[in-house]
């Protein structure tokens, strides 16, 4: 009897629900090999025959065969001179007049069923198989240097597809940083084979934290750095986002589920405006300001993340080593200003591990020298590493206690504030693109 | 080709379900190399004047030229440069071809003030009879007339003539001759019956939804959706699919919002993005099944001159997962199971057609096989990149199969050559406009076209049909 539900359900499906049944349509409804779809719309057109009910049925045949060349042809049968195969194609109550209702039933459940398209087709292909993500993240890169170094590597390294990537990141002075770690990051997997592979690694493997931390660190970050999230995690994440929505949605919180949902429809239309921004400077704000309001809820969120990335560095000592790499590691490929940050007390904590006392910090200072050629003085403005104390060095005070402000509330203002900082953190780094921001009097030298 | 496999079991699927219906496994892919690195530009300079591709496309070919002309008319041929050429003597010179023509849109002429031209439009050729042919070697130029078809020939052609100077300084032509076939490739194809199907123009974005239709049997021919099973035992033996070109169509190009102010088309997609979206669903069905390789042409979202790149696949999210996909340059080359196929998406034959006479594309592709570069017209009327150390369109060895994507109809022709060289020379039709693809089999070089058509007027009952 069981034979006999197949029966039932297309019945059901094209008098009651008055459906365009294709037999594709039909193999994936009730999972069957699409052979046995044709054979069941086949028998239901048979039996409906010999019922006779008066219930008009209109039946589309697929016939394939060779051509016959010359003469007239009264079907299309005998148009044929040997037919290869013939079966039905689909049934529907109405006569259609053109092929776009069968288009669209296929279209439709085709789209809903993606990912196993193949699944009940007649040929099984044993060389299509999805390239492997590479395995999870690996131990992550304790100092700057070795980055450095590795970061021409990445950009020689991988063929042309990967090129494409570095260069965008390469763009600003304090990106390099980032470009480093996120260029540097597929070099710990170097087995892979595949350059994409490498970023899809980063990826599912990043997505799987952030959208666990989006809600505290999206307050974090200053508009250019979410240009520069997206911009390099959009072109990665698309791919992985498909994946990545079901285990983080097990993983996340009940807030992130909405970020990445969020994000996937933003961020196609996204890219192509993020790909404008890279090459835009800064101050060209005026551009940005339509669009900032459909990213914002992205941005405020992406945010938040960072926040509580430096709340775990400036509160957990003893863990600051190990935690925030991994936390850098996993993010696609973080703006220049967490960078900065991270990097900041990272590097710091490292050289004195266990020390808040003396720590090495980035200090913007300027150098005054005489130009000899061209015969005037020159200042220059510089990132220097200096030991100081925590106290006297304005700098990371700031910093330090705007994250724990962070946590404790979460209000309007501190996005601003904490823009600012980031914003003077990397208006000097990359003077040479970007104006210096006005923030910068205000600036301790 | 599979009609008269598959015939046995056309109408097996008109019968009650029987139990577990077999599935075919898809023959593997026994040998593949991509050749195409020539084509593969990694560092551009576009510093540089196209003089260069000239030169070297001159001296890269002038061997093998006073090679054919020593065999075509004697060893003891003098061959001369034009600037050693002697009135009344009867020599030989290599040289290249330019066709001055009237009608040809010169840029120059459009911006000048002087001439107050309106801009030409595009016309289907530009040939006329007043043409001019001059050949050009390293250092000069001269006029040549004679036993030469001006017409016929286009800029760019490197060619021998023979004959001797007139007094009034031009070269009366008694004879010609071009490159020929390049010397041949050992064949190693496959022993079975493999095949390799070949479509281009799939057109999508356009605003018709009737070749949508098509486009979907098409891919449900490929991975063993549709037909009986017979025929599907058959497409089972398709190695592989070649997309030569115009994956898009030319309604995606969107040129108007160039001249739309920039508030009107701030926020609007383009048009290309969701063609984009849609071909790389169809792609994604398509590499589930088979490998698949993906040319541009003329109307997709990758550089415009020749070489065009491959398409980046991060418009392809969803397809460029499998690794059965590959993203290929323009010209493409590469050897499938041993049988080496060399291709374009059809902007240099269509380029030679407007400028030629002839009108066949299938003689067009045989020309250019014959005259042993793959464009000569690039860079004069078709973009180009400014080679300057080979020229990579130079044909140095003779390809298996040839083909060129987007012509109007469908033609094939096996060439055999006086060294052994056999070639199939073939164009694949536009798929938007004709719903034909082509089917190659590997095993005898033979080939086929594939048609799909739905709801044709004579129909009662709303057959479709799939003729090949």
């Amino acid at each position: 009897m069981a034979d006999e539900l197949y029966l039932e359900n297309i019945d059901e499906f094209v008098t009651d629900h008055n459906r365009v049944v294709t037999y594709k349509w039909l193999s994936y409804t009730l999972g069957v090999h699409v052979n046995q779809a044709k054979q069941m719309l086949y028998d239901y057109v048979e039996r409906k025959r010999k019922e006779n009910s008066g219930a008009q049925l209109h039946v589309t045949y697929l016939v394939a065969g060779n051509l016959l060349q010359n003469g007239h042809f009264v079907t299309m049968k005998s148009k044929l001179s040997t037919i290869a195969s013939v079966h039905v194609y689909s049934i529907q109550k109405a006569l259609l007049k053109d092929s776009s209702p069968l288009y669209n039933t296929d279209y439709d459940i085709v789209k809903t069923n993606l990912q196993h398209c193949s699944k009940f087709s007649a040929i099984r292909c044993a060389a299509a198989v999805p390239r492997t993500p590479p395995d999870a993240p690996q131990v992550p890169e304790p100092v700057q240097s070795p980055q450095r170094q590795r970061d021409p590597d990445a950009a020689i390294n991988g063929h042309r597809v990967r090129a494409a990537k570095p260069p965008p990141q390469q763009h600003k002075g304090i990106m390099g940083m980032f470009a480093a770690k996120a260029a540097a990051r597929p070099q710990d997997t170097p087995k892979e084979a595949k350059a994409e592979a490498k970023e899809a690694a980063g990826v599912s493997a990043a997505n799987c934290k952030p959208p666990t931390k989006n809600t505290i660190m999206n307050n974090f970050f200053g508009k250019a750095a979410m240009n520069k999230l997206k911009a390099n995690s959009v072109p990665e994440q698309p791919k992985e986002e498909k994946e990545v929505v079901k285990p983080s949605v097990a993983v996340a919180e009940s807030e992130s589920s909405p970020n990445t949902v969020a994000e996937k429809p933003g961020k196609k239309t996204e890219s192509d405006r993020i790909q404008q921004k890279d090459k835009k400077s800064k101050t060209k704000r005026v551009d940005r300001s339509d669009d900032e309001e459909e990213r914002d809820p992205e941005n405020v969120k992406k945010k938040r993340k960072r926040i509580k990335q430096l709340l775990s560095d400036s509160s957990d000592e003893e863990d600051v080593p190990p935690s925030p790499t991994p936390e850098e590691e996993r993010v696609p490929s973080p703006p220049p200003e967490p960078a900065l940050k991270t990097e900041l007390e990272p590097a710091s904590t490292e050289v004195s591990a266990g020390g808040r006392k003396r720590k090495r910090k980035r200090v913007l200072k300027s150098r005054m020298f005489i130009d000899e050629e061209e015969g005037c003085m020159v200042t220059e403005k510089v990132y220097e590493s200096e030991s100081c104390t925590d106290s006297e060095d304005e700098f990371p005070k700031t910093k330090a206690p705007a994250p724990q402000e962070q946590a404790m509330l979460p209000t309007k203002r501190e996005p601003k504030e904490e823009r600012k900082n980031p914003k003077k953190g990397a208006a000097p780094a990359s003077r040479a693109n970007k104006q210096v921001s006005i923030m910068g009097f205000c600036q301790k030298k | 080709m599979f009609s008269e496999q598959a015939a046995a079991t056309a109408q097996g699927l008109l019968a009650p379900p029987s139990a577990e219906p077999p599935t075919f496994p898809r023959v593997a892919v026994s040998g593949y190399s991509d050749c195409s690195q020539p084509f593969q530009l990694g560092e551009r300079s576009f510093a540089r004047q196209y003089a260069h591709i000239y030169a070297v496309r001159l001296a890269g070919m002038r061997p093998g030229l006073e090679r054919r002309a020593r065999s075509r008319w004697g060893n003891d041929v003098v061959l001369r440069r034009l600037s050693e050429l002697q009135e009344g003597e009867k020599c030989c010179v290599v040289g290249t071809l330019f066709k001055s023509m009237q009608l040809q849109p010169s840029i120059l002429q459009e911006i000048s003030e002087e001439h107050n031209l309106v801009p030409q439009p595009p016309l289907p050729k530009y040939i006329q009879p007043s043409d001019e042919l001059i050949l050009e070697d390293e250092l000069q130029r001269i006029k040549l007339e004679g036993a030469i078809d001006v017409q016929r020939l286009v800029t760019g052609t490197i060619v021998a003539v023979y004959g001797c100077e007139q007094d009034d300084g031009r070269f009366l032509v008694e004879d010609h001759c071009f490159a020929d076939l390049p010397p041949p490739l050992p064949w190693s194809g496959p022993s079975s019956d493999r095949y390799v199907l070949l479509a281009s123009g799939l057109g999508l974005g356009s605003v018709s939804g009737e070749a949508l239709l098509s486009t979907q049997l098409l891919v449900d021919v490929v991975t063993g959706q549709l037909g009986a099973e017979g025929e599907q035992s058959c497409a089972a033996h398709i190695t592989r699919v070649i997309l030569a070109g115009n994956l898009l169509s030319q309604n995606t190009q969107s040129r108007d919002t160039i001249n739309k102010a920039k508030y009107l088309t701030k926020k609007t997609q383009a048009a290309s993005v969701e063609a984009v979206k849609m071909l790389d669903e169809i792609l994604l069905q398509l590499c589930t099944s088979v490998p698949v390789d993906v040319m541009p042409g003329e109307f997709d979202p990758t550089n415009y001159t020749l070489p065009q790149q491959p398409l980046h696949r991060c418009m392809l999210p969803l397809a460029s997962a499998y690794a059965t996909l590959r993203l290929v340059t323009n010209p493409y080359q590469a050897s499938l199971d041993g049988v080496r196929f060399l291709g374009t998406s059809g902007q240099n034959i269509s380029d030679i057609f407007k400028y030629s006479s002839m009108d066949d594309y299938l003689e067009i592709l045989e020309w250019t096989l014959l005259a042993g570069h793959i464009s000569p017209t690039a860079p004069d009327t078709l973009g180009c990149y400014p080679f300057y150390k080979s020229d990579p369109f130079i044909l140095t060895e003779c390809p298996h199969v040839y083909f060129c994507g987007n012509a109007p109809h469908f033609q094939s022709k096996l060439l055999q050559g006086k060294e052994g060289q056999r070639v199939l020379l073939l164009t694949v039709p536009d798929f938007s406009a004709t719903q034909t693809a082509c089917l190659v089999n590997l095993h005898d070089l033979s080939c086929q076209p594939i048609t799909f058509s739905s709801f044709g007027a004579d129909s009662e009952d709303g057959d479709m049909e799939l003729e090949h």
